[in-house]
């Protein structure tokens, strides 16, 4: 249990008098386990407990921030010293203005039906192994077969000089595999992630081993049988792993108002959305895009953010139009806005800074038979394996994993390695149609220096997009 | 003995008290030191300071890894580790653990970096350098490094260490979608030119300015030492035993082969003076220079002690951490400091010999297709340049290159003769020392 007296100790020995800076201590204390198979024998395993905690001091001009691995109050107090001295030596030209918020007492926390602490390493390597089997019992050839499974419990304690005192408590649990399906002398791969907020029983509700089954025999069918795209202009239907990563690249992370304000210039690069442009036409109506760390059970799931800003949905693209950037306290106080509660630290070493949490495309009206059933030409690009954008989130591409040809409105044969190079407004203005059913994708987000990873569900329903061109 | 080595043979002890057959513990006390800066503004600094140990132990063929972040009850930490490694699977790919009496090279370090009082002054350099040579809107990262570490094993490993280095990245605007990008690297205090790092990027801006959007096709280009640690960054991660074996890697059944032209000689040198230098592997096996790629030719992959075990070779002292990082799986063999042989042309002579091609300052989301085949994409950023005729005739943006690595690899037919030490963010990574380079005839890919 966090000894909270040690951030009241820190934020009473960080404080100035003259109350002209902002102080935020965080305590944080985690569990973290990890277990791989590769060809079905343990590869790997670790378990490792960490404590440590920050302070961060945001100060007219300059912010600091300073961390340890170690809780105790001269820790705290040595840190709080060294982050006042960081943020006192800050230079710049303008004053710092956080944006004015409600602060925040509370006590969070995401329960656990089967507790991670209470599943023992066999069980962990016999739920490993019992999806081995099942992709070996397809009879494809697979090379690497490889299994993961990392869960962590982080307890938390933040508290701001300005009265916020917030507890929490997230476990937190991932499963990826990376599979090789080999035939006829050539291969196709499968990179997959599972991810939730929650406990073991989230491993049934995923239902891995049936699905990763399913493509290993989809992969072979498309070395087989699959065929590439004539290029050309063609109707292009979406699922919902593609409708993701589209939302996440080309909507969330250019809708980051540190980006777009430059704070990330020279790693992740700037955005070519600028302040101006909220209210702006980005698509066609039916591109809303929305960001909300409160879908329950979600891998990006949370209820405070860490400046203690109340979380809730953000709607990004809103029928088109550029609606709203993804805000921390400074970002939101230098537009004169209130923050949205984005900012996120991925662990107590690193600084708080805005991120996406679950980035999906919101649903519409249609039926996915009526998605299919309007194409006349076209191709159905389910998942996706090769992806990247450039840094102003501009110029994107999405190589198929699994794809189809559409004919009259049919599924006419797998598709291989089609290719959609798009820039975002052409992407997003060609969109016509949407289904009603949402699917998340789990993802870890990097950004900042040093990295940051951080849990992020993409998502969306079937997208249908009119005419565009691939290769 | 330093209090790095005696924490760590306390711990291995503390493992063998409760009757591990093999263990690893090895302490690191770091302290970080970083400011953030853009739009020409300091915006942040950063302290961090850490010390804690990666153990690794083994009861039979059960293993368990923990990274132990409290060294005050590090010794219960390890007992428990142990306990659980008990309770653990039978890990049937263990091999075991570096084992022999070993002898160690010592390195040394600039003391000057660890006493740097004012690192804000060279991020006030950085930024003069950039907006004096015509860039106004500037931002990176300058990082002051401080590490010490000691290793001890219940084979024989028993070593000590410590690396004390700079890095600074410039990233310099001129227009919007203008930018260069400069780094300086360096384990030197006397090497670290703040402000010529700042200039340079600022040079680059220049030479972007007024971009039109590039075309597609085949083309062939040059590429700064930046953009190459992108490409060398991924290749690295190929070349271990273990991506062979997941399928992540393109040289399966290559060695002997011939993966690249004759140009490329492309070695791991933990010993030359650099951010990554070391004298260890992560299992405390000494370390080693291992040249790869000979003139085209694939030699070797890279091993621990299991992975040498199952392919039947000698290990390479490559371990790589024994707790997963965010970029490397427990005990990954990896490269700690690339080396690409220099050639013997000055970077004007690479250009003047392309009569169709693209000089490309930096790249970043490399992605695959297919590790196994190399089918992969890059995107150039900074400073994209149009050479026809030997001859730099404009900038071009919104281009990809979509090509193969190793036919990449293959196409080099030249070599700048003068090396620098890179490293930027986690895309031009690990740490490595590079030439640039020019590559024939790579497709040129971009957006409808």
């Amino acid at each position: 249990m966090i000894d909270e007296d040690v951030a009241e100790h820190t934020l009473d020995k960080a404080s100035p008098k003259d109350g002209r800076a902002l102080v935020e201590v965080k305590l944080e204390s985690s569990q973290n386990n990890e277990i791989s198979i590769k060809s079905g024998n343990v590869h790997s395993v670790s378990s490792s407990a960490d404590a440590g905690m920050y302070v961060r001091v945001v100060a007219d001009r300059g912010i600091g921030f300073a961390s340890a691995n170690r809780i105790s109050k001269s820790t705290g107090a040595d840190l709080a010293r060294k982050a006042m001295r960081l943020a006192r030596a800050g230079r710049r030209k303008e004053r710092i203005r956080l944006s004015s918020e409600k602060t925040a007492t509370a006590s969070w926390s995401v329960k656990q039906r089967i507790r991670l602490s209470d599943v023992s390493n066999d069980e962990r390597l016999q739920y490993l192994k019992s999806l081995d089997s099942e992709i070996m019992l397809t009879g494809v050839k697979i090379h690497g077969r490889y299994f993961e499974v990392v869960d962590s419990e982080v307890e938390a304690y933040f508290a701001s000089s300005e009265g916020s005192r917030i507890r929490s408590m997230v476990p937190k649990l991932r499963m990826a595999s990376l599979n090789t399906v080999s035939s006829k002398g050539e291969t196709e791969q499968s990179i997959r992630e599972w991810g939730a907020t929650g406990g073991w029983e989230k491993t049934e509700e995923w239902n891995v081993g049936p699905a990763l089954a399913e493509e290993m025999r989809i992969l072979k069918d498309l070395i087989d049988r699959g065929k590439s795209v004539k290029p050309g202009e063609y109707d292009l239907v979406c699922g919902p792993e593609v409708a993701g990563i589209a939302a996440h690249e080309s909507c969330g992370h250019p809708m980051e108002a540190d980006r777009i304000l430059g704070r990330e210039m020279s790693q992740a690069g700037k955005s070519f959305v600028k302040p101006s442009m909220l209210g702006e036409s980005i698509g066609s109506e039916h591109a809303t895009v929305i960001d909300d760390p409160t879908v329950p059970g979600s891998y990006g799931y949370y209820e405070y953010d860490d400046e203690g800003v109340k979380a809730k949905p953000r709607f990004l693209y809103k029928k088109g139009i550029i609606n709203e950037f993804l805000h921390n306290r400074e970002t939101a106080g230098k537009l004169r806005l209130k923050s949205n509660a984005s900012s996120r630290s991925s662990v107590y070493e690193k600084e708080p800074i805005v991120r996406m949490a679950n980035t999906f495309v919101a649903p519409g009206e249609l039926g996915e038979e009526e998605i299919m059933e309007s194409v006349k030409e076209g191709v159905f690009m389910k998942s996706f394996t090769e992806w990247n954008i450039d840094d102003k989130r501009y110029n994107q591409k999405y190589v198929s994993r699994e794809a189809y040809f559409i004919e009259d409105g049919e599924l006419a044969g797998p598709a291989r390695g089609c290719v959609l190079e798009i820039t975002t407004p052409r992407f997003w203005k060609s969109l016509d149609g949407v289904s009603r059913r949402v699917e998340f994708t789990a993802a870890e987000c990097g950004k900042g220096d040093p990295m940051q990873g951080i849990a992020v569900y993409t998502g969306g329903p079937l997208m249908r997009l009119r005419e565009v061109h691939l290769k | 003995m330093s209090y790095l080595k005696e924490t760590a043979a306390q711990l291995v002890e503390a493992a063998r008290e409760e009757d591990a057959d093999d263990a690893i513990a090895e302490v690191f006390d770091s302290s970080i030191d970083q400011i953030r800066y853009s739009n020409s503004m300091i915006d942040t600094s950063n302290h961090w300071e850490t010390i804690h140990a990666h153990v690794f132990v083994a009861v039979g063929s059960r293993t368990m890894a923990s990274d132990v972040r409290d060294l005050r009850r590090g010794a219960d930490t390890v007992r428990e580790v142990v306990g659980l490694a008990r309770k653990s699977p039978v890990n049937k790919d263990y091999g075991g653990i570096a084992s022999g009496r070993f002898k160690y090279k010592s390195g040394r370090v600039d003391k000057r970096i660890a006493s740097l009082r004012n690192p804000a002054k060279y991020v006030l350099d950085a930024i003069d350098g950039a907006v004096s040579g015509g860039a106004p809107d500037v931002g990176g990262t300058f990082f002051v490094r401080n590490s010490r570490w000691g290793i001890a094993s219940s084979k024989g490993a028993s070593a000590e260490d410590a690396n004390a280095s700079l890095d600074l990245s410039v990233r310099a605007f001129t227009q919007p979608e203008a930018s260069g990008q400069a780094v300086l690297v360096t384990a030197n205090l006397d090497r670290m030119k703040a402000s010529e790092t700042g200039a340079r990027a600022a040079e680059l801006a220049i030479s972007a300015n007024d971009s039109v959007p590039g075309e597609e096709g085949k083309l062939d280009l040059v590429m700064e030492p930046l953009f190459l640690g992108g490409v060398v960054g991924a290749t690295a991660s190929m070349v271990s035993g273990l991506s062979v074996e997941l399928g992540m890697s393109m040289f399966d059944k290559k060695i002997g082969k011939q993966v690249a032209s004759e140009e490329i000689t492309l070695a791991d040198d933990p010993f030359m003076k650099s951010m990554s230098r070391r004298m260890f592997d992560h299992e405390g096996r000494p370390s080693r220079k291992n040249v790869v790629i000979k003139n085209g030719s694939l030699k070797m992959l890279l091993h621990n002690t299991s992975t040498a075990k199952r392919f039947k070779v000698r290990p390479t002292a490559s371990t790589g951490p024994l707790v997963a990082t965010l970029f490397s799986m427990p005990s990954e063999p990896m490269m700690f400091h690339p080396v690409l042989e220099t050639g013997d042309q000055k970077i004007e002579e690479l250009v003047e010999d392309v009569k169709n091609g693209l000089y490309i300052n930096n790249t970043w989301y490399t992605r695959f297709q297919n590790y196994s085949t190399g089918d992969f994409s890059t995107i150039p950023r900074d400073a994209v340049l149009r050479i026809r005729n030997g001859e730099v005739i404009g900038a071009v943006k919104n281009i990809r290159v979509s090509d193969n690595l190793m036919k990449f690899w293959k196409n080099v037919d030249a070599l700048s003769r003068t090396p620098e030490e890179i490293y930027w963010w986690d895309e031009a990574a690990p740490p490595a020392h590079l030439p640039a380079a020019r590559v024939r005839k790579m497709r040129i890919t971009r957006s409808s």
